[in-house]
C-alpha cells in the first residue's frame, strides 16, 4: 500500500479527544467498514449493526481521551470498543427474541465462515492463515468466544466437551494464533 | 490462586471469555500485579486481529451523516440541551411579568381613546365589547400562564431525567469501559456473605461501588469506603445498604487514591470520619 503517508491512528485519536471533527470523520472514513463487517458478523443484522457502528463511533467521540497508546494500537482500542457493543446488543437481541436469534445462530453457527469470509488484503490474509494454521477444535472454541460472544462455560456446554478441555483449547489456541501472526504482526498495524 | 495461574486466564481474558467468578479474581490481580497488565494488553492485540479476516461492508452513507450530526449538535453533550431548559426555568418568570406589563398598558391605551366616545351614543356598545375583550385577554393570559407553569413544570422534570439518563449513561460507560479498573472486595468474618465489586476509572476517579448482601447499618451508623495507598487509608464515601443488603455509591476517588491496591468498607459514624474507626465489613481481594 504506497498511499501518501496518512496521519495515525493515534494522532486522530489525540486529534478526537481535543474535539476535532474532521479527524473523527476521518477516522470513521478508515474503519467504519472493517468494522462494520466485524458487527455484522457478530450481529447478523444490517439495521442493528449500523446502529451498533453509529453508538460506537459516538463512545469514540466521547472517550478518545481514554485512549492510552502505551497500552495497545488505536485500532485494537476500537475493535475492543466494536466488539463489546456488538456483544451487549447481541445479549439484548437474544433476551428480547430468544427463540429467533437461536435458530439465526444454528444458520450461521458455523465456524469456518471465519476463514471463509475472505478480505483480499494483505492483513486478513495473514489473519486468515494463522486461522487455517490452527487445529479445528482449538479455532471453533476461538471463534465462539470471539465472534458469538461466549463465555467458556457456555463453549463447553455448546460442543458437549468438558469445561477443562475448553479451557486448554483456547490457550492453546490464542498461543498458536500469536505465534503464526508472530512476526507478521507488525505488518498487521493498520494505518500506523 | 498464584501468579502463574492468573496469567494462564488471560489469553481466555483477551477474548472476554472468561467466566464470571475468575473474571472478577483476575481484575484484582491485575490491579496488582507488575507483570500482568502488560500481556493482558498484548493479548488484546492478538485477539483484535480476529477482526481482519471479516469482509468489510461500507456503511450506508446515513450512518456517516447521522454520526456526524450527532457530533455537531452533541458536542458539550450536557451543556447544549441544558440551555435552553435554563432560559425557560429562570427566566420565565420575568417574561411572563413583562408581558402583564405590555397587557395592562395596551387596555389603559385603549382607556384614554374610549373615554371620548364614552360621552356619545352608542358608546356603551363599543365599551362593552372592550370590557368582553379584555376579559377574553385576561383568561387568554391566564391561560397562557397556566401552560407556561405546566411547561416549566415539564421541562423541569425533562432536565432531571436528562440528569438521570446522563448519569446511568456514565456509569454504563464506566463499567464498560475496556480501561477502567475493577476490584472485587470479598466479605470479612462480620459479614461472610457480603461481596462488593469497585469499579473507577484511574484517570478521572470516578467510581461506582455496587455491593450485596452487607449487613443493616444501625441506626446513626453508615458504610465507609476506603482507599489504601502505600499503607495509608484515604477516605472515601459513605452508604447505607437496603433492606436486601443491596448498596450503589458513586464517588470520586482522590487522587492520592486512584494508585490504591488495597481497599476496604469498615462500619462508622453516619457522617464519617478521615481515618477507620469501626470493623471492616468489606476487603479486596488478596492476589
Amino acid at each position: 500500500m504506497s498511499e501518501e503517508p496518512q496521519t495515525s491512528d493515534t494522532e486522530l485519536l489525540h486529534a478526537i479527544a481535543r474535539g476535532d471533527e474532521l479527524a473523527l470523520a476521518a477516522l470513521y472514513d478508515r474503519y467504519s467498514s472493517i468494522l462494520l463487517g466485524l458487527i455484522l458478523r457478530i450481529l447478523h443484522n444490517r439495521p442493528e449493526a449500523e446502529d451498533v457502528l453509529q453508538e460506537m463511533f459516538l463512545q469514540v467521540w466521547r472517550r478518545a481521551a481514554d485512549f492510552d497508546e502505551a497500552r495497545g494500537r488505536g485500532f485494537t482500542w476500537l475493535v475492543t470498543l466494536a466488539r463489546s457493543r456488538a456483544i451487549d446488543r447481541l445479549r439484548a437481541v437474544a433476551s428480547r427474541e430468544r427463540a429467533a436469534t437461536a435458530a439465526m445462530h444454528e444458520s450461521h453457527g458455523d465456524v469456518s465462515d471465519a476463514s471463509d469470509d475472505v478480505l483480499r488484503s494483505e492483513q486478513a490474509e495473514i489473519v486468515r492463515r494463522a486461522l487455517d494454521g490452527i487445529p479445528e477444535e482449538q479455532r471453533r472454541a476461538l471463534v465462539l468466544a470471539y465472534y458469538e460472544g461466549l463465555t467458556q462455560s457456555e463453549i463447553a456446554e455448546r460442543l458437549k466437551q468438558p469445561l477443562g478441555t475448553v479451557k486448554t483449547r483456547m490457550r492453546s489456541g490464542m498461543i498458536k494464533l500469536r505465534e503464526l501472526l508472530g512476526e507478521q504482526m507488525r505488518s498487521v498495524r493498520i494505518g500506523s | 490462586m498464584k501468579h502463574q495461574e492468573y496469567k494462564e486466564l488471560l489469553e481466555v481474558a483477551a477474548l472476554d471469555a472468561l467466566d464470571a467468578a475468575e473474571g472478577i479474581a483476575l481484575e484484582a490481580h491485575l490491579a496488582e500485579c507488575a507483570t500482568c497488565p502488560a500481556e493482558a494488553d498484548a493479548w488484546r492485540e492478538v485477539a483484535a486481529a480476529l477482526a481482519l479476516p471479516m469482509t468489510p461492508v461500507k456503511p450506508s452513507a446515513a450512518v456517516r451523516e447521522r454520526l456526524l450530526e450527532a457530533v455537531r449538535t452533541q458536542s458539550p453533550p450536557v451543556h447544549a440541551v441544558a440551555a435552553p431548559d435554563a432560559q425557560t426555568n429562570g427566566e420565565g418568570v420575568a417574561a411572563q411579568t413583562s408581558n402583564v406589563v405590555s397587557l395592562d398598558s395596551r387596555r389603559e391605551r385603549r382607556g384614554v381613546i374610549i373615554s371620548k366616545p364614552l360621552l356619545t351614543f352608542g358608546s356603551i356598545a363599543a365599551s362593552v365589547a372592550i370590557a368582553a375583550l379584555a376579559v377574553t385577554l385576561a383568561l387568554l393570559w391566564s391561560q397562557n400562564k397556566a401552560l407556561k407553569t405546566q411547561l416549566a413544570q415539564m421541562s423541569d422534570s425533562l432536565r432531571q431525567t436528562e440528569q438521570e439518563i446522563g448519569s446511568l449513561r456514565a456509569d454504563r460507560e464506566l463499567l464498560a469501559a475496556p480501561d477502567a479498573r475493577a476490584v472485587a472486595l470479598a466479605g470479612t468474618k462480620d459479614a461472610t456473605k457480603a461481596q462488593a465489586r469497585l469499579t473507577f476509572d484511574q484517570r478521572t476517579g470516578r467510581a461506582i461501588l455496587v455491593a450485596a448482601n452487607l449487613p443493616p447499618a444501625p441506626a446513626g451508623k453508615a458504610y465507609q469506603l476506603w482507599f489504601i495507598a502505600g499503607g495509608k487509608p484515604l477516605p472515601g464515601g459513605l452508604f447505607r445498604p437496603d433492606a436486601t443488603g443491596h448498596a450503589e455509591l458513586h464517588d470520586t476517588v482522590p487522587t492520592a487514591g486512584r494508585n490504591a491496591n488495597t481497599f476496604a468498607v469498615t462500619l462508622e459514624p453516619q457522617g464519617g470520619v478521615p481515618a477507620p474507626t469501626g470493623s471492616m465489613y468489606l476487603l479486596s481481594a488478596a492476589s
